[in-house]
Parts: C-alpha cells; sequence; structure tokens
C-alpha cells in the first residue's frame, strides 16, 4: 500500500490536521514520506499523533491573518494542506441555520482567503485545497457519471449553502495559481465524493442510526440510483499525491503538458466503485451486525416519498419538532450521483488504495468501537 | 412439453411467443450463405456444422461470404479436437499424440478417424473429417495459418490437461488455473477469431493490441457456461468450479449438491456469478471494435445469452439440481436485440445488471462487491454513451442560449410553417374540387338560379308539402303504375 521507498515531502503544514480528514493526512504523511510535519487547527485537543512522531501541533484561527501568519512565519513550509471546514450538517431552525450559513462564509471563504494571503506571504511552494464534489451537485438534479467538465453550480442555483461557500473557495485558490502576488505558489483543489471513514460524524452515523432505530426496513425509490462514497484515507492519498505532484510541477525545469497540468486543476476523487445507493447503507448495517437480508424491505417510490416528508415536515413544524425524515432527503437517496476519476488516475496517478468493502469494515468497526467506549462511560 | 403444455405456457407468456414469432417472421439475415454454389464437400461441411452445433450453425451461416467458410471450418476443427479430447473411451497413449498433432493433421489429405466410442454424439465429424480438410486448402492461407495456429495450442493444451492427473481427479484448485483452464478452451478460440476478423479487415485492428479484451469474451462465455453446468459436470465427474472459491463455502464439493446447504451452495455460486460479471464491460469494450454487421451479430449474441443466463443462474437452487436454460422466447428476444448496434446490446446488458443486483442480497457475503460489480458496467455503458452533455449543463445554468435548444426551437417554427402550407394545400384542394363538382352539375344542367332564389327567400330546407295538387296527382299517378 505504502510506496516501498518513503518519498519527501519537505515540510508539510496541514490545516485542520485534528479534523476527520486533516488526521487521515497526518497519519499517511508519517506512514509513507519523510518530512517535517506541523499542524494548525482551531483547537488541537482531539486526534493528535503522540510526540514521539515529531509532529508540531499550533493552535490558530485562520479567518484571521494575525492568528495565522506568525504560524506560517515560524514553519515556513513548502506545502500546505488546508483541509479546514466546518462538517456540513443542517440546522433545524431558521436561526441556527443562519448562524450556520454564516460560520460557512467565514470560514470557507474567509478563512481560505486568509490561508491563501499566508501561503503567499511566506513563499510557499505548494497548496492543495479540500473541496468538495458538491460544488458540481445542486443536491436535486442527478450527476450521471460526472467528470470536471461538469459546470460548477453557481450561487442562485445551488441549494445547499455550504456547497456554495465550498466552490467559492475553490475558485479563489484556483486563481491563486501562478498569480500575479506570488507566481511561485502552485495550488489545486482535490474534489471529494461523499467522505466516510473512523471518525465521521455524517455518514456512517447517520446511516446506522436507520440501523440502531430499526428502520431498515425502508427504502425510498427504486434503488437504481448510483452513488460514490469514498473511504477518507484514498482522500488522503490523493491529497499527499497533489501535493507531491505540484512540488515536482514546480521543480521540473521544463512546462508540464496541458493535458498532464495538476497545478491549477480541480480533481473528483472517489473510491472508484460506485455503489447502488441502498446498497451501500444495508453493507454498512450489515457490517454493524444485522443478519437481515430484503425480504421485509418496504420501498416507497419517489413521489410517494416527497408527498409523505411534505406532510411530516408540516406535522411536525406545527408541533414545533424537527424531524429526520425531510424531503432533502428523499430526494437524496432517490438521486444518482457518481463520478469518474479518470483526471485524477492520468494526471495524479490516484488509485483507491482501500476497497470499498475494506473502508466499510474499517469506519464501522471504529464506530463500533465508540459506542463501546461510551456504553463503557456510562456504565461507570 | 407437449403440444398442450406449450399452448398453456403461451397463453400465459405472450411476450414469449411473440418474440419467438418476431425473430422468426422478421429476422433478416446480413447475408445468406447460397448451398447451389457451393462444391459438394463444403456442403456436406455445413451438414455437419449443423450436426454439432445448432447455436452456433445458424449465426455462422449467416456470416459475411469473406469469413464464412473460413469461421465454419475452424469450428469444425476445434470440435474435432474437442470430440478426441472428451471422449474417455479413447486411452491417453492415442489421445495425447492426436491432440499434440492435430495442427498437422488438418494437413493430411483424406484423414479420418473412427476411433472414437460409439456413444460419442459427434463420432460422425471425424469419421468424414477428409471433407473439412479438403475444403480448408482452399481458403486463404492468411486465414489457414490462423486457424493452424490456434488449433496447435488448444491441442498442446488439452492435452496438458488429458496428461494432468490431479486436475482429472479434483478439478481445478485456484482461480487462477480455472482462468487458465478458461483461455485454453475459450480464450484461444476467441483469440483465432479476432485475428480472423482483423485479417478480413472487418474489425478494428486495435483489437490486437489489447488481448485482454479478446480473453474477456472467451472467459465470459465459458465461465458463465461452467456456472450453469455444474450439476451435468458433476454427474460426469468433472468439476471445474475452483476450489478456492467453493471450499469458502462448502467443505467439500459434493455437498454443493446437498439441499442442506442450499445457503452456502447458492454463496458460491454468486461468488462465481461475480467473478464472471468483471468481464462485461470489457466484453462491451470489445463488441465497439467490430466493423461489420454479421460479425458483430455473430460475436454479440452468444455475449448476450451469456448475461442473461448470468441473470438465470444467480442465486438460482434449481442450478444445483438440474441443467436450466434460458427459455426459447427469450433466446429469440435476446438474438433480435443482438443483431442490431451496440447501444442495444448496451441496454440489454444493463437490464440484466439490474436484475442481478435487484436478486442480489445482504446475506450473501459477496454482497457489495456484486453490487459494485453491477455498477461497473453501468459506469462503463455511461461512460461510451453519456446521458449527459456538460456543455448542455453549463449552458442551461448560466442561462445562456442553448444551441440544441435553439435548434429545436427553429425546427418548431419549421414544422409551424409547414402545418401551415399543408393546411393551405388542403383548402386549395377542396376549393378546385367544389369547382369542378358545381361547374359538372351546372353543366348537368342544375338550376342554380333557382337555388339561390329560394334561399333568398330564407327556405334553406327544401319542403315538399308545398307542391301544388296537380303535380301531387301526377305524381301518385306514377307512383301507382310503377308499384
Amino acid at each position: 500500500m505504502a510506496p516501498a521507498q518513503k518519498k519527501t515531502l519537505g515540510k508539510v503544514l496541514v490545516i485542520g490536521g485534528c479534523g476527520f480528514l486533516g488526521h487521515h493526512i497526518v497519519d499517511l504523511l508519517l506512514e509513507s514520506y519523510k518530512g517535517k510535519f506541523s499542524v494548525l487547527d482551531l483547537r488541537c485537543t482531539r486526534n493528535r499523533r503522540p510526540d514521539s512522531d515529531g509532529v508540531q501541533y499550533f493552535d490558530g484561527d485562520i479567518t484571521s491573518l494575525s492568528s495565522i501568519l506568525p504560524i506560517f512565519e515560524k514553519i515556513k513550509p513548502d506545502i500546505v494542506i488546508h483541509t479546514a471546514s466546518p462538517a456540513a450538517v443542517g440546522e433545524s431552525s431558521q436561526s441556527k441555520t443562519k448562524l450556520r450559513n454564516a460560520m460557512f462564509k467565514k470560514v470557507n471563504v474567509d478563512g481560505t482567503a486568509c490561508v491563501i494571503e499566508a501561503c503567499q506571504k511566506v513563499n510557499v511552494k505548494a497548496l492543495v485545497y479540500t473541496s468538495s464534489a458538491s460544488v458540481i451537485s445542486d443536491t436535486e438534479s442527478d450527476l450521471v457519471n460526472a467528470d470536471e467538465r461538469w459546470p460548477v453550480v453557481t450561487a442562485q442555483n445551488q441549494k445547499e449553502y455550504y456547497s456554495t461557500t465550498k466552490a467559492v473557495a475553490e475558485g479563489l485558490v484556483l486563481d491563486a495559481n501562478r498569480s500575479p502576488a506570488a507566481p511561485s505558489l502552485l495550488t489545486c483543489a482535490i474534489r471529494p465524493a461523499a467522505i466516510f471513514g473512523e471518525g465521521d460524524v455524517q455518514l456512517i452515523p447517520g446511516t446506522l442510526s436507520a440501523y440502531t432505530t430499526n428502520k431498515t426496513g425502508f427504502q425510498l425509490g427504486d434503488n437504481n440510483n448510483l452513488f460514490d462514497f469514498t473511504y477518507v484515507r484514498n482522500i488522503a492519498y490523493a491529497h499527499l499525491l497533489a501535493a507531491y505532484a505540484l512540488i515536482a510541477t514546480s521543480e521540473s525545469p521544463e512546462p508540464i503538458p496541458q493535458e498532464d497540468k495538476v497545478d491549477g486543476e480541480a480533481f473528483i476523487i472517489t473510491n472508484d466503485q460506485p455503489v447502488y445507493f441502498w446498497d451501500f447503507a444495508r453493507a454498512v448495517w450489515k457490517a454493524a451486525g444485522n443478519q437481515k437480508g430484503t425480504e421485509h424491505v418496504w420501498t416507497i417510490g419517489k413521489d410517494v416519498g416527497l408527498l409523505l416528508a411534505t406532510v411530516v415536515e408540516w406535522g411536525t413544524w406545527l408541533i414545533g419538532k424537527d424531524t429526520p425524515f425531510k424531503r432533502r432527503v428523499v430526494r437524496f437517496s432517490c438521486m444518482t450521483r457518481y463520478y469518474d476519476c479518470s483526471k485524477a488516475k492520468r494526471r495524479l496517478g490516484y488509485k483507491p488504495i482501500v476497497s470499498l468493502q475494506e473502508g466499510i469494515q474499517r469506519a464501522v468497526g471504529f464506530w463500533l468501537e465508540e459506542q463501546k467506549r461510551e456504553g463503557d462511560k456510562k456504565g461507570q | 412439453m407437449g403440444l398442450l403444455g406449450q399452448l398453456l405456457y403461451f397463453s400465459v407468456h405472450p411476450n414469449q411467443l411473440r418474440s419467438i414469432l418476431q425473430w422468426k417472421i422478421w429476422h433478416d439475415p446480413v447475408h445468406i450463405r447460397n448451398p447451389q454454389k457451393e462444391s459438394a464437400t463444403l456442403q456436406e461441411c455445413f451438414k455437419y456444422l449443423d450436426l454439432t452445433s445448432r447455436s452456433f450453425s445458424a449465426v455462422i451461416q449467416e456470416l459475411n461470404p469473406e469469413l464464412l467458410v473460413p469461421i465454419a471450418l475452424f469450428y469444425l476443427i476445434l470440435r474435432g479436437l474437442d470430440t478426441i479430447e472428451d471422449d474417455m473411451t479413447i486411452p491417453l497413449e492415442t489421445k495425447e499424440p492426436l491432440l499434440r498433432d492435430f495442427h498437422n493433421i488438418i494437413e493430411k489429405d483424406g484423414w479420418t478417424f473412427n476411433g472414437n466410442g460409439p456413444a460419442e454424439k459427434d463420432r460422425e465429424l471425424l469419421v468424414h473429417f477428409d471433407v473439412v480438410i479438403t475444403e480448408l486448402k482452399l481458403i486463404k492461407p492468411a486465414y489457414k495459418a490462423i486457424i493452424a495456429d490456434i488449433t496447435e495450442k488448444m491441442g498442446n493444451g488439452m492435452a496438458d490437461y488429458a496428461n494432468n492427473a490431479e486436475f482429472n481427479a479434483d478439478g481445478v484448485n485456484t482461480v487462477k488455473d480455472y482462468e487458465l483452464y478458461c483461455h485454453y478452451v475459450a480464450g484461444l478460440v476467441g483469440e483465432g477469431l479476432t485475428r480472423l476478423f482483423v485479417e478480413s479487415k472487418l474489425a478494428n485492428p486495435a483489437l490486437l493490441s489489447r488481448p485482454e479484451l479478446t480473453e474477456s469474451m472467451g472467459q465470459f462465455l465459458q465461465k458463465t457456461n461452467i456456472i450453469r453446468d455444474v450439476k451435468e459436470d458433476f454427474d460426469d465427474k468433472r468439476r471445474f468450479y475452483p476450489k478456492e472459491i467453493w471450499s469458502k463455502h462448502v467443505t467439500n464439493f459434493e455437498d454443493l449438491f446437498d439441499p442442506k446447504n442450499l445457503d452456502a451452495a447458492l454463496n458460491c455460486s454468486s461468488e462465481m456469478v461475480l467473478n464472471a460479471l468483471r468481464h462485461a464491460d470489457e466484453c462491451l469494450f470489445y463488441m465497439a471494435g467490430i466493423k461489420d454487421q454479421s460479425v458483430f451479430n455473430f460475436v454479440a449474441i452468444p455475449q448476450s445469452m451469456a448475461i442473461a443466463t448470468l441473470e438465470l443462474v444467480f442465486r438460482n437452487p434449481a442450478v444445483f439440481k438440474k441443467n436450466v436454460k434460458i427459455t426459447k422466447g427469450d433466446a429469440c428476444q435476446l438474438m433480435l436485440e443482438s443483431s442490431t448496434n451496440l447501444r442495444t446490446v448496451c441496454e440489454v446488458f444493463r437490464r440484466y445488471a439490474r436484475r442481478i443486483h435487484k436478486k442480489n442480497t445482504p446475506k450473501d457475503p459477496n454482497y457489495l462487491e456484486i453490487s459494485i460489480a453491477c455498477a461497473k458496467i453501468e459506469q462503463f455503458i455511461e461512460s461510451i454513451y453519456p446521458t449527459q452533455d456538460p456543455k448542455q449543463l453549463a449552458l442551461a445554468q448560466t442561462g445562456d442560449i442553448d444551441p440544441e435548444k435553439e435548434k429545436k426551437k427553429a425546427e418548431d417554427a419549421e414544422a409551424k410553417k409547414d402545418i401551415f402550407f399543408l393546411l393551405l394545400a388542403v383548402i386549395g384542394t377542396l376549393l378546385v374540387i367544389s369547382a369542378l363538382m358545381i361547374g359538372a352539375a351546372y353543366l348537368a344542367g342544375a338550376r342554380f338560379d333557382v337555388a339561390i332564389d329560394e334561399i333568398k327567400k330564407g327556405k334553406i330546407f327544401p319542403s315538399f308539402d308545398k307542391g301544388s295538387e296537380a303535380a301531387q296527382a301526377v305524381v301518385n299517378q306514377q307512383d301507382h303504375g310503377e308499384l
């Protein structure tokens, strides 16, 4: 899995390196590459490597240049991998949604602008930004074998504000590639599709909540819709390949041919194993111990599902509660959304290093352990 | 099934009957062989082709004339080889040299063989094998060289297997061995055919530089047959499921056939299906390289049958009890669809991939892998026939003018114009005809002046009660007279 001989990457700073994706990137860096690795995060308390690994941790707020610039000046990184972003979970009430959106804007857009500025000021060579494959999805229309030629959804067509902020930030990063402000800074963006893995707070816990609350007996839609789910390690791997390629570009005496170019480009990253939407959920439930087949499953068509969800949404709104059964969820589980990651394969040499099956096994195994730990805590 | 049984069956499955009739009535062969122009020996070759293969004979005989005879002979030679290899009554000392030397034998004028046991169903072919040899001499040397080369490789492969005591006692061990076996019995045939197609310029030469595509074509067919025939082979004391796979599910191979192990047996068979399904995308890719319609039909029909068979055997308990087969109606439907174009064949593959996906159950240890394999087929089809166009999506987003939509608008305007002219023509015609009729009536003495006067008086409808009494009397008189 890891290269036989560790490649050298120099000084690497992982922003958000204590977060879900970020700490997997740090793990993979230590496993597969030589260099000096640092982490910048809002609070470096969780997901820390043991001191013996030599990773330096810095607390800093990317939305303030004055907070991060001293750290950048101290480290003088060659490579910055910017993964910091709030989790894209929706909120129940309007006022909370407003707050949440303000935070998306502040961290994703303003924060990324600060990071770019800091990179330009300390002569960073390569900036790899964690975007999202959702920048080309309006959350309603199907995406069928989509690749990087698909247009980024414009703000007025985007129904998910989170994705709008990711798209704007991605634009800022790509515009900073060889920009007049700092021509030596090369940038690229990684667009992961539906990330999951150990420590994820969205996909795996969300899918498993249907299992723990005994709701595996429903299926929304005909389950012919294909979907991409990507194991976190593979995404981490793609980031490092991209960082390596940017450094190689900046050191290359000859210009890189247009069709092999990495800098200024975005790359969709998937497990290269799309599956039928509900099959993924069932595989996750199975990994958590579900013994059932599909004999007990009730299939609810998309239209009926939307109608029911409307009724439920209004009903719960009337009594002032929130429901997980929303129209958004119905649309999501009936939608086709899978990608073609050939560009990353061709230009980055990307190939998933962990299969979907193995990824599910690891992620659910971790979740089960965590549940057990929490159970033990409660038992004490 | 008796006639009555068939009648009953078709009355509840009218679609099956419809497909059969459609195939019989509407199937239009691309080429039809002309026996009148053939030599006596060639006609005899086709007789043996009919005898030895019912399913392949028909498609071979519709092939492009350039390849018709070479492929028919290629088939007969391999069938001859197979008939020697298969016959357990032939001692190994006789069998092995025959197999290894078969590529030379096909050059020997008048060679025949009557050493097959009386029970061997294809023994007649070898008894009269001289006709094949005579005809082989007449085909283009390039084709002959390809046929001889494959015959040599396959003969040696078969001899190796005949010699391999372990293989004969225990069957196939690893998945690698299994695929090697499939290579010898099917992959090589594919290689020969691809070379013949390219040599005759009926296929894209690029196929030769992607041998894995050809290999997948053979593997897909052979693996499907092996999965389907497991019971028949077991009864004949042969086993081709690799131990590496079945040992994950049962302790002894024969346990697969014990009804109490049904779940394990189904899981085993579905792992075999998964292994075969992984060739499907490469098969579709291969077919994209065929340029000639008759050759396309020749390669596509067996492939469509194979994916349908995989769907039929997938999680089907009957596989361990008897030999299952796709129905004749389905076969006709598949033949109809496969003798059109790649797009339709892709639709067939997608349809059956989705059916397999629908039958897939989380209880299967390979649940997710099977789902991924089915999805991979869909994704591959999407990559050659995309349903979304990024350029259009971009235009739709920015609200810019979409050339496609503009084109459609223009077409609509054109259509409106057409309708206007059509109406004009209809009205014009009506006017002309009316003028002609009125004119004819006038010439015949119609009194329009009277009619117009009457209308002027407000009498639109003629009234008969107003006739004069005298006139009435005349009418009455006439009436009486006539009656």
